[in-house]
């Protein structure tokens, strides 16, 4: 099982590519800290869309896992998993121990 | 190639779908609760329950591995289940929402997924002219189905941004398992209701499918189109 620097190298080159396609800046540098979904987050609901299945695309295929990342609260909850890239690489660790 | 993905491929419409796009040169993944019933070098089959979400999610991996991206979906697996509603049990209803609304959702979400860089996905949801009717004796079928067509109307919103069309047919009964054990009054009487009076043909779904599918209708989506002029 992939441990969590592995995961969240996978979350922030995710994030960086993201970042290029959409030309959002703020994202072009990503850390674990950077803001991605509501609040400060850059991220659009359509750019989120993108980020996810990108995420869920890139863990098939580094890790062989398949995960869903879609969460009941996501989208409005203050600990959305999608609020920053620290979160939501916990969200992927969560999901590929189960 | 063009990756076409059809559910429901066993048997009946499902099956000559798959076919008819084999013919045409797709790319078919298609799947069912059993083994594959087509034999064709670009067919791929999963056996898999379509709400099962880890099978799907697991299945929508596999063809990304395989073929890169999804071009087109067919959500054609269904359940009817005829009875009157104050003779059918919970279980029934469970059976029926989980495989026609919760299959066609999953499925929409994961293949979806897969369509976002081919800039021109097609998703082609399959209601029933028993929901415009309002026909006794399917009220579960009827009411799952008019889910699917609200889940059409509204994904068709959510997904255009992503240049994916979301559709639907409603075909009127097609001789097909579905509707063996149909009594031969009742199917009559449904027929009355159509404004062309006929049974459907499997060409019939096919012609619609076809037309949602091809790439000059990326402008329409959104909407359910009834054969036999029900409306």
């Amino acid at each position: 099982m992939p441990n969590r620097s592995e995961i969240e190298a996978l979350v922030l080159e995710s994030v960086r590519q993201l970042a290029e396609d959409f030309e959002i800046n703020a994202l072009l540098t990503p850390t674990a800290d950077s803001a991605l979904y509501g609040g400060a987050g850059p991220l659009d609901s359509m750019a989120l869309v993108n980020l996810i299945a990108d995420v869920e695309e890139a863990v098939s295929e580094a890790f062989d896992a398949s995960i869903a990342l879609a969460d009941e609260k996501a989208m409005s909850a203050k600990n959305s998993p999608y609020r920053n890239v620290s979160s939501l690489t916990e969200a992927v660790v969560e999901r590929i121990a189960k | 190639m063009k990756i076409i993905v059809i559910t429901g491929t066993r048997k009946g419409i499902g099956k000559a779908l798959a076919e008819y796009y084999l013919d045409a040169g797709w790319q078919v993944a298609g799947c069912s609760r059993g083994k594959s019933s087509i034999q064709h070098e670009a067919y791929t089959h999963f056996a898999l329950d379509v709400s099962d979400e880890a099978a799907v999610i697991k299945m929508a991996r596999t063809l990304k591995k395989q073929f890169g991206k999804v071009d087109a979906l067919l959500n054609n697996a269904g359940i009817a289940s005829m009875n009157h509603a104050l003779l059918t049990p919970a279980s029934t209803v469970n059976r029926i929402l989980q495989t026609n609304v919760v299959g066609t959702f999953l499925f929409c979400r994961e293949m979806a997924k897969l369509m976002r860089r081919t800039k021109a996905g097609r998703i082609v949801n399959f209601t029933t002219i028993a929901h415009p009717l309002n026909l006794e004796g399917e009220a579960i079928y009827a009411a799952s189905k008019a889910a699917v067509e609200s889940l059409t109307r509204i994904l068709a919103r959510e997904l255009a941004e992503l240049k994916i069309t979301v559709n639907a047919v409603g075909p009127t009964p097609v001789e097909t398992d579905l509707i063996r054990g149909v009594p031969a009054d009742k199917m009559a009487a449904l027929l009355a209701r159509q404004a062309i009076q006929r049974i459907g043909d499997v060409q019939d779904v096919i012609n619609v499918v076809e037309f949602f599918v091809r790439p000059e209708s990326d402008f329409i989506t959104g909407q359910v189109l009834y054969l036999g002029g029900v409306c």
